[in-house]
């Protein structure tokens, strides 16, 4: 008896969230559509071309979308305790610098992975213990950290670690080091992706299965009732920064050791995936399996914003704003429950409603 | 009354409103006040009266009804709409700002109104308190004042701003019996003075004492107005809950066992770091219920925080089972087999978390295995609390926000109680539950009391202790006044040791 309740309520959820990212999609795309058909262009080949184009290179889109979604990790582990981590693209850059130092000297990628997770926690545990004993603002002291060590690897990359043969380069990944590459026949496919796939099994374990993931989202729902029950949301809240600094660097080192192979004296490899990565996990909403999917989907939108750019002539600025349609209507699901509340009201109150009003 | 012929005050009619998540607050009440009287209006938590007024004062839109104000049709935008029209509304909450004397409160709300010269507002003030013997000192800061105090406070604003309709919410919750009294006698000059008050109350004795009619409400709709001098606080009583309600619950004499806990000269601070509790000691024995009894914010809570390990403890001792327990991490107090339910549901239970979720807060060790949750263990856990506790839910996947008080009660007492705990602390268990879940809640003390439990009661509820204590102590400022039997206490001697006068016979 029990158990069929359970599975259908089980089943309304599930169905209420494939209509509403349906009808989000849907919506974005006839908004995206209007614009271009505004603009002279053509809608049908331009939403086909920004959807569907960033396929013909599934390797890339894939690879693209496992950084972003470490990234994101990074950023809704610490939000569902409560902290808001703007750090994710300082913790990357750290990882990726620290991943390429532990790769040229160990000449292994496993240990450049870990190195590079472990400076990004480091960097995570500065920013989480300074806001949970010094009360100093995450975001502050994040934003401070993003942009200092920005500079601070620009400067290695140029003045200690650049490649004397293609100087605006770093030293590379030695071949050994580099994470490979799986063929099927003709496509191949980066084995970061399919890393990230176990990375985020990972963090859905941690975060639904473990003690710590229980505490984290006890704390960051309610830090009353988490002192309450004996757990210490200070505490808590530096652990989910250290788990998600964790990720971000991760997410550098997977750039560097298993893509690119080095750092670019800009880090335009790298730059601003970390931010990225904070509007792709609430398009997931926190939950670790919601960010591989929305990874994948917004880096179908670059790669096929980019597309629509070069077939189409469309400019940088209109491929973005598409994106940016598509990526709203997605988060409007909130706004469709209200609308449909307010239409069971209407029918509970009555037809009679309206002549009062 | 005398007032026939004249438009009524407030005359509200078919009001009806839904909220957006579908729930039912009122339909189609009819509601009408005449002028200079006081109106009770009376029903349980939940039925309908603080949503009612809130609409009254412009504060919620109705899905449906219509609203006259002296025979005025009037559709107020918000309450500073209302306020201009002569409708004021005195919350539990008072909207004063804590930081600033009573006279600056004024200031800020007649200017609001329009421009206030300071020498005004403090000679119009003055002249009203002169005429209805109300004493508020105006230069005193409003948080250096007793919640008794301010209230009057908030009713010389209300006066200050012409008001001729007044609504106080539930305005005695608040207050020692001493200071209630004053109340009433400051209500009856106002209605002398033709305010229209309408009192809001799920109290049968303050709502028989003071009021001229009644208007009773029962899940959202209007069981009957009655005139007060006609009815019978029993038949209120009956109207209100719809079934005789027992007040006696049968509670069998106490067989007081052996000490389980045993608190010594404990000092605790407040989140202010100010010293909340002051040598508070007692001990409490298997087999009893013993009740901290006092006004609201006298510490109670940070004693109780502090026995289970929450809050630091400055000074003293806390014996359990004859073993230290002070400043033990709350998750080792639990697990010994002291357990506490804490005053908010907000606290005790994370509403954004599942049924399972919440069942496991307090014992998350229980369901572990080197670090990983045993969820299926959980949820057995969980649907046993749910069958034995009779919690009302679709599933244990629905989200605890959900569930209505009484079920999120229902589960949080249940959670605590199912670990089979030697003591309970408990407090406010019934706070905002309707009479069926109240008297579930109090008989299952009573129950863990025969079985040969100790029951730690904090409550403000003067009739939940003297229902339930073998025991009672009085708190106030962090001290304990008194302890004795229920029996050894009148409600005034009560009334006084709460509001802080020491009696002399007793220590």
């Amino acid at each position: 008896m029990r158990s069929e309740k359970l599975a259908s309520w089980r089943l309304i959820e599930y169905t209420t969230i494939a209509v509403e990212i349906t009808g989000s999609i849907a919506l974005g795309l006839v908004v995206a559509g209007s614009i271009l058909a505004l603009l002279g262009y053509d809608p049908a080949r331009g939403i086909f071309l920004l959807v569907f184009g960033g396929l013909r290179n599934p390797d890339y889109l894939l690879s693209r979308a496992a950084f972003i979604a470490m990234t994101a990790l990074a950023f809704s582990i610490p939000l569902l305790a409560g902290v808001f981590n703007i750090g994710g693209e300082g913790q990357m850059y750290l990882g990726g610098l620290a991943a390429l130092l532990a790769a040229v000297y160990s000449g292994n990628a496993a240990v450049a992975i870990l190195a590079g997770g472990l400076a990004g926690a480091a960097l995570g545990l500065i920013i989480g213990a300074l806001k949970a004993y010094r009360d100093v603002n995450e975001v502050v002291s994040a934003i401070m950290l993003n942009l200092t060590l920005f500079y601070v690897i620009v400067y290695a990359i140029t003045a200690e670690l650049y490649d004397p043969v293609a100087p605006h380069e770093s030293i590379k990944v030695p071949k050994g080091a580099r994470l490979g590459v799986i063929r099927f026949g003709g496509l191949k496919l980066h084995i970061i992706f399919p890393l990230m796939l176990a990375l985020v099994a990972v963090a859905y374990y941690l975060l639904y299965h473990t003690k710590l993931g229980y505490e984290i989202r006890a704390s960051g729902f309610s830090p009353k009732a988490a002192r309450y029950a004996g757990i210490d949301p200070k505490k808590t809240s530096v652990y989910s920064m250290v788990i998600g600094g964790f990720f971000a660097g991760v997410g550098g080192a997977l750039n560097v050791v298993g893509f690119t192979y080095y750092i670019d004296n800009l880090l335009t490899c790298m730059y601003g995936m970390g931010f990225t990565g904070i509007g792709v996990a609430l398009m997931g909403r926190n939950n670790p399996i919601g960010v591989a999917l929305a990874s994948i989907f917004f880096s179908m939108l670059v790669l096929g914003g980019s597309r629509m750019q070069m077939l189409m002539r469309v400019p940088k600025e209109v491929a973005d704003t598409l994106s940016g349609v598509i990526i709203v209507a997605l988060s409007l699901p909130y706004a469709y429950r209200m609308l449909i509340s307010y239409i069971r009201i209407r029918r509970m109150v009555g037809v009679g409603a309206e002549q009062h009003s | 009354m005398g007032m026939g012929g004249s438009q009524p005050a407030v005359e509200m009619r078919g009001i009806t409103k839904v909220y957006p998540d579908g729930v039912v607050a009122l339909r189609d009440v009819d509601f009408t006040v005449r002028k200079g009287e006081v109106h009770g209006l009376l029903g349980e938590n939940g039925a309908g009266k603080t949503t009612l007024m809130r609409i009254l004062y412009g504060e919620i839109e109705p899905s449906r009804g219509e609203i006259w104000i002296f025979g005025r049709r009037v559709k107020f935008r918000g309450p500073w709409d209302a306020i201009r029209q002569g409708v004021y509304m005195v919350y539990q909450q008072f909207s004063l700002v804590p930081a600033f004397t009573v006279l600056e409160n004024l200031i800020l709300a007649s200017s609001s109104m329009g421009r206030a010269k300071l020498q005004d507002v403090r000679r119009k003030a003055e002249k009203i308190e002169r005429e209805i013997g109300l004493e508020v000192p105006l230069n005193a800061r409003v948080e250096e004042l007793s919640v008794g105090v301010q209230q009057k406070a908030e009713i010389l604003k209300a006066l200050m701003s012409e008001a001729k309709i007044l609504v106080l919410d539930e305005p005695t919750s608040v207050l020692t019996p001493i200071e209630v009294r004053e109340l009433m006698k400051l209500l009856s000059r106002l209605r002398e003075m033709g305010i229209t008050i309408i009192f809001i109350t799920h109290k049968l004795r303050e709502a028989k004492e003071i009021t001229d009619r009644i208007t009773v409400l029962r899940r959202g709709r209007v069981v009957k107005v009655v005139e007060t001098r006609d009815v019978s606080q029993e038949e209120l009583a009956k109207m209100m809950v719809g079934r005789e309600i027992t007040f006696d619950i049968t509670k069998k004499a106490a067989k007081a066992g052996a000490p389980l806990l045993a608190v010594k000269d404990l000092w605790v601070r407040d989140d202010r770091g100010l010293m909340a509790v002051k040598g508070v000691s007692f001990e409490l024995r298997a087999r009893e219920i013993l009740s901290i009894v006092g006004v609201a914010g006298n510490g109670q809570r940070e004693l109780v925080e502090a026995i289970v390990g929450i809050r630091p403890v400055e000074k003293g001792e806390v014996v359990f089972s004859g073993e230290s327990i002070t400043q033990m991490p709350p998750s080792e107090v639990y697990r010994r087999g002291l357990v506490y339910i804490p005053d908010s549901r907000a606290v005790g239970l994370i509403l954004d978390f599942n049924v399972t979720d919440n069942s496991i807060l307090t014992r998350l060790k229980q369901f572990l295995s080197g670090g990983r949750i045993l969820w299926s263990e959980a949820r057995r856990y969980s649907s046993r609390i749910v069958k034995e506790f009779n919690v009302l839910v679709d599933s244990l996947r629905t989200p605890v926000r959900h569930l209505s008080g009484g079920n999120q009660q229902r589960l949080l007492v249940g959670r605590e109680v199912a670990s089979n705990p030697k003591v309970i602390i408990a407090a406010e268990p019934t706070h905002g539950l309707d009479v069926a879940a109240t008297e579930y809640i109090r008989s299952l003390l009573l129950k863990l009391r025969d079985e040969g439990k100790a029951v730690l009661l904090v409550s403000t509820d003067l009739d939940e202790v003297f229902q339930l204590s073998d025991r009672m102590a009085v708190i106030y400022e962090g001290q304990i006044m008194a302890t004795g039997r229920p029996e050894d206490f009148t409600a005034e001697e009560l009334g006084l040791l709460m509001g802080g006068v020491k009696c002399e016979a007793k220590s």
